[in-house]
């Protein structure tokens, strides 16, 4: 008789509650996909949404109605508070290493630079908006719906288009 | 640059990721590190807007205080000092009513139906970083309270806001043309009002604030990313509104003409005994509870939501108005506001 492989899924389940273990399967992308709105790094954005989800394990009943908002919410601030901590060497560093889907596509290094400076001057402009007008971008962009946004930055469903529109032309002014 | 472009410029690739790695990654952490889960009692989630709602109505105790009448004419009338706090039921018919007035509860376009609203020295709040300086710059002394739940934790922040004052001139043409945006017919503004002043003066106030996100950076793993703060505490000098002629009992009628104010509402106004030192604190009725609470001695008003998720204690003694704000049952509510010191 041989026992069954081990299965890391099931480790997990077993000493996280399975109301965690359904939030976390069901958000993590999500959560991870908003902080790489904001950094462009894939690692430093899973980093992030372990961080996100510690945070809420601590403080919050896995089964809260407000689950899902908050992870989005605190994946936008968490992400934009790296952002703004990285010092000039790493923010540097991190525009000039181009995630693997954009290599594919531009094999030129020129565009590659002229790529990796776009994206250091977006995480650049990201930093310097308004916190909330940054989150949305992040939020939108990522790919929420307007009710989703509205959850998690506790605003009106009805002002989201109007904010959006405010953060999108901050945006381009500040990239200009 | 257009939404596709934006969209380029933030990234368009989603990143692929693994759960299953990620969630053993997470539990390792949570082992090494030895995090615990939350209890499992649920801690209620106050919406910001539940608390800009009470702040709102800590912001009309506030900003309505203390106008000094020097350098005012003598033809000026105190109209309005609060001796005390009592609660003024909203039914949803209220609010919809004030919230078409209101065009958006922006306090300059809403008081825009009657008149014109001016700030002559708008509140400029600012953070300090003692309660001593608190208390220098205010002019008076910051009571804090002595005792706190366990659920408040760690030291205040501290806002003071400044002595500030407004003026609102009412205006018979404002009045009529906000009616008939709103296809109504409002009564007309009795001519003794028309053009009439109120000097509105509030502040100084202190507020201190427990549980509050910091304006630093959150580094990763530290704290709750979205914390609404646990505990708020305000105080400050009793609002003063004074008239260049208009009394309480003109304004009260003229309110009571207007259609659209429920009965609950209208019979709420009339029960105000002495308008001129009673202060109104809107509570909207479906939402909340409130009744008549003894604190520090006097009497004040407890309000808290009907699923107990938040609690305010409201009062006003020796010239000074107070507000306890948080997330507490009432006798916690009331534990904090008669441990102030």
């Amino acid at each position: 008789m041989t026992l069954p492989a081990r299965d890391p899924g099931r480790i997990v389940a077993a000493a996280v509650s399975p109301a965690f273990e359904g939030l976390f399967r069901a958000e993590y992308a999500r959560v991870v996909g908003i902080a790489h709105r904001v950094l462009a790094d894939q690692a430093e954005a899973e980093d992030v949404a372990q961080d996100v989800f510690i945070s809420f394990y601590r403080g919050h009943p896995a089964d809260a109605a407000y689950a899902r908002a908050w992870l989005h919410a605190a994946a936008a601030h968490a992400a934009l508070n790296a952002l703004r901590g990285r010092d000039r060497r790493s923010r540097r560093e991190a525009a000039q290493a181009v995630p693997p889907d954009a290599t594919a596509a531009q094999e030129d290094p020129a565009e590659t630079v002229a790529a990796s400076e776009t994206r250091e001057e977006v995480r650049a402009v990201l930093a310097r908006l308004p916190e909330r007008s940054a989150a949305m971008l992040a939020l939108r962009y990522a790919g929420l719906s307007y009710a989703e946004i509205a959850a998690a930055l506790d605003v009106r469903a009805s002002s989201v288009g109007t904010l959006l529109r405010r953060a999108e032309d901050a945006f381009r002014r500040e990239l200009r | 640059m257009n939404d596709t472009e934006i969209a380029q410029a933030l990234g368009t690739a989603e990143p692929r990721v693994n759960t299953d790695d990620a969630l053993a990654r997470f539990q390792a952490r949570v082992e090494t590190e030895g995090i615990a889960p939350v209890a499992s009692v649920a801690r209620p989630r106050i919406t910001s807007r539940w608390l800009q709602g009470l702040a709102a109505a800590a912001g009309v105790v506030i900003v309505a205080s203390a106008l000094t009448l020097s350098g005012v004419a003598g033809s000026i009338l105190q109209i309005f000092e609060p001796k005390s706090v009592v609660a003024v039921p909203l039914t949803q018919g209220d609010l919809n009513y004030l919230g078409q007035a209101c065009a958006g509860l922006n306090l300059q376009e809403c008081m825009g139906a009657y008149g014109t609203f001016e700030w002559t020295a708008p509140p400029q709040p600012k953070e300090v970083s003692s309660r001593s300086q608190a208390s220098a710059q205010a002019g008076f002394t910051a009571l804090a309270p002595a005792s706190l739940p366990s659920s408040v934790t760690g030291d205040p922040r501290y806002g003071v806001i400044n002595r500030s004052t407004a003026t609102f001139t009412f205006s018979a043409d404002s009045t009529r043309q906000a009616a008939a945006r709103q296809n109504r017919t409002a009564p007309p503004l009795p001519a003794n009002i028309d053009g009439s002043k109120l000097f509105i003066a509030g502040g100084p106030a202190v507020v201190q604030i427990w549980g509050a996100p910091t304006s630093a950076p959150v580094s990763h793993g530290q704290g709750d990313l979205t914390d609404i703060p646990t505990l708020i505490v305000g105080q400050a000098k009793a609002p003063t509104v004074s008239s260049d002629g208009v009394t309480v009992d003109q304004l009260r009628a003229y309110l009571l003409s207007q259609p659209g104010i429920s009965p609950q509402l209208a019979a709420a106004i009339r029960a105000i005994g002495d308008p001129s030192s009673t202060l109104p604190v809107p509570v909207p009725a479906e939402l909340a509870i409130s009744h008549p609470v003894t604190v520090q001695g006097v009497q004040g008003l407890y309000i808290g939501d009907n699923t107990g998720i938040a609690s305010a204690v409201i009062w006003q003694k020796d010239g000074m108005m107070f507000e306890v704000i948080g997330s507490f049952t009432e006798s916690q509510a009331l534990a904090i506001a008669n441990s102030m010191r």
